[in-house]
């Protein structure tokens, strides 16, 4: 076993993990891979990974698979018929239906991050075509160049209607933007002084949009000299964001944040941890992709500190929960259940994002998580049917005694990864129920179904199901 | 059954992630921080349930200017007779369906504000409630007051007791988190599939046997202390679901179920301090006497056997009730026996501790503007003295603008 120091040694920890004696590459492992890039793994994947190793399952969760063109230009065209009607709901459950659906899952847990990290709402954008481009340009960037990806939010209507771009005009700008460009989306606060928003706020003036499109009044634009970060000139808009990339602060910044999404939500790393990150970002300019390979592949992401160090969201935990069991649930009813579950996606509570961490969890969501589960796997729910169904799973891979069906679950679901008593309390569930009165009128077969599911719903509600 | 403190002190022993429930924004139990605390400052456990008549209330026909000549002549056909109302003084009485009101008034509960409405009103249903919701006349708003008020009470959490597929109110909105709408209590219930009692028991053990054994993990540690506050939540409203017996006989009618179920949550005891129930069908274009008076006799009933019940379990003075609809009825009634929709309307305010009897003049009925009664009161004043007085929070940074709280509470 490493030790504390061990981890925290920055080369360490940055290294690549090499499977050994002393930490070899188990179904924990994977399973805990899987889970930080694509969600969870169903079962085929988890065995894959096993055999595969570290490495080549990184490599290939970062290439996605040769579908993922057919399903985005599927995926694209549903999304064109959604913004002409406007319908927010629809976008939610096409968003939850890529989620559940994409042979690409890093891609769209990359995607969720920088929705996050760029946190727009339709609750002031009141547009569905805005929210759903803006979607698709974090796409199209997610594990692409986040340089690229700056330059294209600031101009992109969704968020030139969140934060005020559009009404920032010579003479009476609005630094909405600007401070936020700064202070959420690329430096960090204190990074920057008051000076600098209101002279870069200057520079983003005559920034409109017409036609649903980005477009530059020169009319409105104040063209005077602007002082930002102490380099004066007659800036313009994409001058600010190019300054924001070259500041120091930028990639540690945004190291911190991947650090926190991918790493652990209860450590707080140290400047010089996260340093070899950050560098990482600097001489890649900002190459997304191979700083999340840097991350998945290395010694701290398979760590005791990474390990069941983050609270999953609300969305983590449904789409994991249905990619595991090989579902395909109602994605309207799933959207609606993520409402009481504490995240409604392309409704961020603040430009902040979802805090995240222990902030998901109190005894109401806890029970609206349980319930969800419930509802997905119990066959009994009017919306979501057997759309997700545990007893089919079970026999998709051959499971027969109960024994067998234990383990699945358990190994499915947590790698097996759970004290000793709580397995005991779960195959005591199983012989207890053996000898349950049940309805005289079930057959063999609804005992079985039953007990199946139960034992599914009943390995879900452990609570280290709910970490990452 | 534990009581109230016996249960904060059980439910935090051993648990050294108490701090970290700090971080959830928590709605049924964070019951051990809504604990009141009388010897910290600004810490209270009063609570405020907030009743809203949709569709726009006749505020004319709900408290009377009998006296008033011009009343019977705008109302030929509406006028409500002098012989059946609820007096409350030589010139003002409350709709002959409101007997209960009338005795909360004797019994120095309610108060009366009159002549409440905002500059420039809007008279579409929507535009109007999005107002009183957001408490703001700006043109974009999505934020509600209640909502806001949530962030400032960290340990409160909030309850709105619905019809079924009711709205998610603006007012709601904009707080830490989704105020959670409940139509029963089974909705604050783990679903176990489980075919038989038996079956339900055991599952249920090794549901919550799981999380006893405290972990090496701290992230463990905080959901399974989670658990352990949910599953004795839901157990005592098991409890509460099966024993409640009301001390004051609730009236069979929808708004009596909802209210009813605000005081069993109350008695439960979970540390929401906001409850939000609505009552519809206020939007009386025509033939609207007998609608009118079944809706106030439904509000009055269950209003009064609500803060009876209360009264009788010792929360008398911890409850305020406040009614509000979008706006008022238009003075001159209608040719179809109704009347179209207007502006100024009176608030009720229900509690053992209001300033009991009128709050201002009723409103002109010679000086309308555009037909309409003129407003002299700010809704926002009553609403900054409740978030002020009540729930001892700062208005102005709610209210998008400072507003005089109206003298609403015995000092």
């Amino acid at each position: 076993m490493p030790t504390q120091r061990q981890d925290l040694d920055p080369q360490w920890a940055w290294q690549t993990y090499t499977p050994d004696e002393a930490r070899p590459w188990t179904l924990k492992w994977a399973g805990h891979l899987y889970r930080r890039a694509a969600f969870a793994a169903n079962w085929s994947q988890l065995q894959q990974a096993l055999k595969e190793g570290p490495v080549k399952t990184v490599d290939r969760l970062l290439q996605g698979s040769g579908e993922q063109q057919a399903f985005a230009a599927q995926m694209d065209a549903l999304a064109a018929s959604i913004a002409k009607t406007n319908n927010a709901t629809h976008m939610r459950a096409w968003w939850l239906a890529c989620l559940i659906r994409t042979p690409h899952p890093l891609l769209e847990k990359m995607t969720l991050f920088w929705h996050n990290h760029f946190a727009t709402s339709n609750a002031k954008v009141n547009n569905v075509a805005y929210m759903l481009q803006q979607n698709q340009t974090l796409r199209r960037f997610a594990l692409g160049s986040f340089a690229d990806m700056l330059h294209a939010i600031s101009k992109d209507p969704a968020m030139m209607v969140w934060l005020d771009t559009n009404l920032n005009k010579k003479g009476k700008p609005n630094e909405n933007y600007a401070r936020e460009l700064m202070e959420l989306f690329s430096l960090g606060i204190g990074n920057y002084t008051e000076q600098d928003i209101r002279e870069a706020a200057r520079a983003f003036t005559g920034w409109e949009i017409r036609n649903g499109q980005f477009h530059f009044n020169r009319a409105e634009h104040d063209d005077g000299d602007k002082t930002v970060f102490g380099r004066t000139g007659r800036w313009q808009g994409e001058d600010v964001v190019r300054f924001c990339l070259e500041h120091p602060a930028c990639p540690r910044f945004l190291a911190r944040k991947l650090f926190r999404y991918f790493v652990s939500e209860t450590l707080e790393p140290p400047a010089e941890l996260l340093e070899p990150l950050a560098q990482q970002l600097r001489k890649s300019n900002y190459a997304i992709g191979e700083t999340v390979r840097m991350i998945l592949t290395s010694n701290i992401f398979y760590s005791p500190q990474a390990y069941r160090g983050r609270i999953k969201s609300p969305v983590e935990f449904a789409v994991g929960l249905i990619r595991a069991l090989e579902g395909q649930p109602n994605a309207v009813a799933l959207a609606n259940a993520l409402d009481n579950i504490g995240q409604r996606l392309f409704y961020p509570p603040s430009v902040k994002g979802w805090d995240g961490g222990p902030a998901w969890l109190n005894p109401t969501t806890l029970l609206a998580r349980n319930n969800l589960a419930h509802a997905l796997t119990s066959g009994e729910d009017p919306q979501f049917g057997s759309r997700c169904d545990p007893v089919r799973l079970v026999g998709k891979y051959g499971r027969q005694n109960d024994e067998q069906i234990l383990d699945f679950f358990l190994d499915l679901f947590l790698q097996g990864d759970v004290g000793v008593e709580s397995r005991h309390r779960l195959a005591d569930y199983l012989r207890q129920s053996e000898h349950f009165r049940w309805p005289a009128y079930w057959s063999e077969q609804d005992r079985r179904e039953h007990r199946i599911r139960a034992l599914c719903y009943l390995v879900l509600s452990q609570p280290e199901y709910q970490l990452d | 059954m534990l009581n109230r403190r016996q249960f904060l002190q059980t439910s935090l022993v051993g648990s050294s992630l108490v701090a970290l429930q700090g971080f959830g924004p928590g709605f049924l139990a964070r019951t051990a921080l809504a604990a009141p605390t009388a010897d910290s400052p600004g810490a209270k456990d009063t609570i405020l349930v907030v009743i809203q008549l949709t569709g726009g209330n006749d505020g004319l026909n709900t408290v009377v200017p009998f006296k008033d000549p011009l009343y019977g002549k705008y109302r030929p056909t509406l006028k409500l007779p002098e012989a059946q109302l609820r007096k409350i003084n030589d010139e003002l009485a409350l709709h002959p369906s409101m007997t209960g009101l009338a005795e909360l008034l004797q019994d120095g509960a309610l108060c009366i504000v009159q002549g409440v409405g905002y500059p420039n009103p809007s008279q579409s249903h929507f535009r109007s409630m999005d107002i009183w919701h957001a408490a703001s006349t700006k043109e974009h708003l999505s934020e509600g007051w209640l909502g806001k008020a949530l962030h400032r009470l960290p340990s409160a959490s909030a309850f709105h007791v619905a019809m079924p597929n009711e709205p998610n109110w603006l007012a709601l909105q904009g707080g830490p988190f989704k105020v959670p709408a409940l139509t029963s209590l089974d909705d604050l219930q783990f679903r176990l599939p489980a075919a038989t009692s038996a079956d339900q028991r055991a599952q249920r053990e090794v549901v919550e046997n799981a999380v006893k054994r405290p972990a090496d993990n701290p992230l463990l540690n905080f959901v399974q202390q989670t658990a352990l506050n949910t599953y004795e939540n839901t157990r005592r409203l098991r409890e509460i679901g099966r024993n409640y017996q009301p001390k004051f006989p609730y009236p069979q009618n929808g708004l009596g179920n909802r209210l009813r179920l605000v005081a069993q949550l109350i008695e439960a005891n979970l540390g929401a301090r906001i409850y939000y129930v609505s009552l519809d069908g206020f939007d009386t274009h025509a033939s609207q006497a007998n609608t009118h008076a079944n809706l106030l006799l439904e509000l009055s009933s269950a209003v009064t056997a609500f803060f009876r019940d209360m009264a009788a379990r010792g929360h008398r003075d911890r409850l305020l009730v406040m009614t509000f609809s979008e706006f008022g009825r238009r003075v001159q009634e209608n040719g179809s026996r109704g009347t179209d929709h207007g502006t100024a309307a009176p608030m009720f305010l229900i509690g053992g501790r209001v300033r009991p009897g009128i709050v201002g003049e009723h409103p002109s009925l010679e000086k309308l503007e555009f037909g309409n009664l003129k407003h002299h009161t700010d809704f926002r004043q009553v609403y900054a003295a409740v978030l002020e007085k009540w729930l001892g929070i700062p208005s102005a940074p709610i209210l998008d603008g400072t507003f005089q709280p109206l003298d609403i509470f015995r000092s």
